[in-house]
């Protein structure tokens, strides 16, 4: 990990500057007032080559990127990995469906397709590992967990029309 | 009619104020500078009433103040050693310049003195907005460059806390600036224990929730510190300094520069209108030609200092020139310290027209001259041929 140096520069803010492996120079002032400036210094250069202004505001979120706060790619590959040969869909129970108004335990998903129900989402609410008394509304919508085939037997034993788009994609 | 007039004029000046200031920050020019013009031309309408005088007084009073509120005690502490040794350097080479052009003009000791801490102090106040404006906070001359300026603000404090001191005394003589110093040292000294020992206390004490009475405590703060300075005979801006630095350690800092802020930038703009208006208008033409004569030698002074001072931290040549060109405008102290001086009735200075025409020189063409420090590097320092742009000169074009 790179060494941030931090200086005071009285009357105006502080200053963090960040040597990158290119031998670039990255220079954060933070202003008293709140304004952020963004310096890029070229290899031995001493004036910089580019400067961004961002509101506080802006600032916050541009960090909450350059954090992984919004988006985290490393992550999403080990995700991947584990996930390997299990997939979970979002599924959207219509007032017609096989699903609808019946307790968990008596649609008999597991035995009947290997498929488990992980959670349910009821408006605002969101229930985790419902119990098997707990009936599945319509409106709802149902996560549920299985390989790929047993997911397809799923859709088609229960004939699933609303499959919902994998916020993951 | 008095009281109706003077707020009459007043209320001219205010609007005058605005107007060219105004202009001023569409030019992106010093308001130090603009604001003394205006005096100089309004002294033609009305005169100095006693309102603007005593209004000019609280200007010195609250710019000192919030200038120790503001004052970073850390940055201080923590680069004590390199803003010791850089601004001694940038005074070694100044101070005496000074003091040597007004012995050539033939002032006496204390105008000599007084002169000498004139053309010394650099204006922290417009070298910071230009280094912000022209996007410098990150280049590496930047940080020696406010180590200076916080070195001469310093000294210049208690310069002016000493020069007032010895004027009230009337002449230099041995025991007379043992007398002021010993006075200066024990009013430092008297605040710099309270603030240790009576830090907790003083943070309750101004935790005032009603906006009303806190400004009136904060405000009686302010004017008593001054009034107990003036009562020993020092300056009373060394003793709003003072209360200034003593506030700027509460947990309330934020909050009383808030309040005071207002306050301050009415007053210190009344404060530099009067001076302008005090500045005898004839006279101060047949000064232009020293004027510019003292302009060019001590910018000279001031690049030559600030240039070895980057030399040592091995600087390139460009930075090293950018913070020597940095520290050429003169501004607010300088007009403080002609200022406070002039308001001591017994004793004319000549100091103080020379000033106004100094410092306007300095502020406006200094202010220049900071920008276009680049221009300078690449026509008279190097060959040609090297096409670097960089940054500063884009937006000092804009």
């Amino acid at each position: 990990m790179s060494e941030i140096k931090e200086s005071e520069l009285p009357g105006i803010g502080k200053k963090f500057t960040l040597e990158l492996d290119s031998g670039d120079k990255l220079v954060v002032v933070i202003h008293s007032s709140g304004e952020r400036e963004v310096f890029k210094f070229i290899k031995d250069n001493d004036e910089p080559a580019s400067v961004t202004t961002l509101a506080d505001e802006e600032a916050r979120q541009i960090g909450a990127i350059l954090s992984g706060t919004y988006f985290q790619p490393v992550i999403e590959e080990a995700q991947k990995l584990t996930m390997k040969n299990a997939t979970m869909e979002w599924i959207k129970i219509a007032p017609d469906s096989a699903l609808a108004n019946k307790r968990i335990e008596e649609l008999d998903i597991r035995k009947k397709t290997g498929v488990s129900i992980t959670t349910i989402i009821r408006g605002e609410s969101v229930i985790p590992n419902p119990h098997s008394g707990e009936i599945i509304k319509p409106q709802d919508t149902i996560i549920i967990i299985g390989g790929n085939d047993q997911i397809k037997n799923f859709i088609s034993t229960f004939e699933i029309k609303h499959r919902l788009e994998n916020d993951r994609q | 009619m008095i009281v109706n007039e003077s707020v009459l004029s007043l209320g001219i000046s205010l609007i005058a104020l605005f107007f060219a200031g105004f202009l001023a920050t569409k030019v992106n020019q010093s308001l130090t500078a603009v604001f003394i013009v205006v005096g100089m031309i309004l002294q033609n309408f009305f005169p100095v009433t006693i309102i603007t005088e005593f209004i000019a007084t609280l200007g010195i009073i609250f710019m000192l103040f919030m200038f120790g509120l503001e004052f970073s005690v850390g940055s201080l502490v923590n680069n004590q050693r390199k803003i010791f040794f850089n601004g001694v350097y940038d005074l070694l080479f100044n101070f005496p310049l000074g003091m040597f052009l007004g012995w050539i003009l033939g002032y006496d000791l204390i105008q000599t003195l007084l002169f000498a801490g004139i053309i010394y102090v650099t204006s922290s106040v417009i070298v910071a907005k230009s280094i912000i404006d022209l996007k410098r906070s990150a280049n590496p001359e930047t940080e020696y460059i406010l180590n200076i300026l916080i070195f001469e603000d310093m000294f210049i404090a208690a310069f002016l806390a000493c020069i007032v001191g010895v004027v009230n005394y009337g002449h230099i003589d041995t025991k007379g600036m043992l007398l002021v110093m010993l006075k200066t040292a024990a009013f430092f000294l008297f605040f710099i224990i309270l603030s240790r020992t009576a830090k907790k206390i003083i943070d309750k004490v101004v935790d005032i929730e009603h906006t009303e009475l806190f400004i009136i405590l904060i405000l009686s703060i302010i004017v008593l510190s001054a009034g107990a300075a003036s009562q020993i005979g020092l300056s009373e801006a060394i003793g709003a300094f003072l209360a200034g630095l003593l506030l700027s350690e509460t947990r309330q800092r934020h909050r009383i520069s808030e309040a005071i802020k207002p306050f301050q930038q009415f007053s210190t703009a009344i404060f530099f209108v009067t001076f302008g208006m005090s500045i005898d208008y004839k006279h101060a033409g047949s000064l232009i030609p020293i004027g510019i004569f003292i302009f060019v030698v001590s910018s000279f002074s001031k690049v030559f200092g600030g240039y070895f001072v980057g030399k040592k931290y091995a600087l390139s040549k460009r930075a090293c020139l950018r913070l020597g060109f940095s520290l050429i405008p003169r501004g607010e102290f300088s007009i403080i310290l002609a200022g406070t001086i002039a308001m001591n009735t017994n004793v004319p200075y000549p100091v103080k027209s020379l000033t106004g025409v100094y410092v306007l020189l300095s502020a406006i063409l200094g202010s220049i001259l900071m920008k276009e420090s680049d221009w300078f590097v690449k026509n008279f320092f190097e060959s040609k041929g090297k096409e670097f742009q960089p940054l500063g000169r884009h937006s000092a074009k804009d």
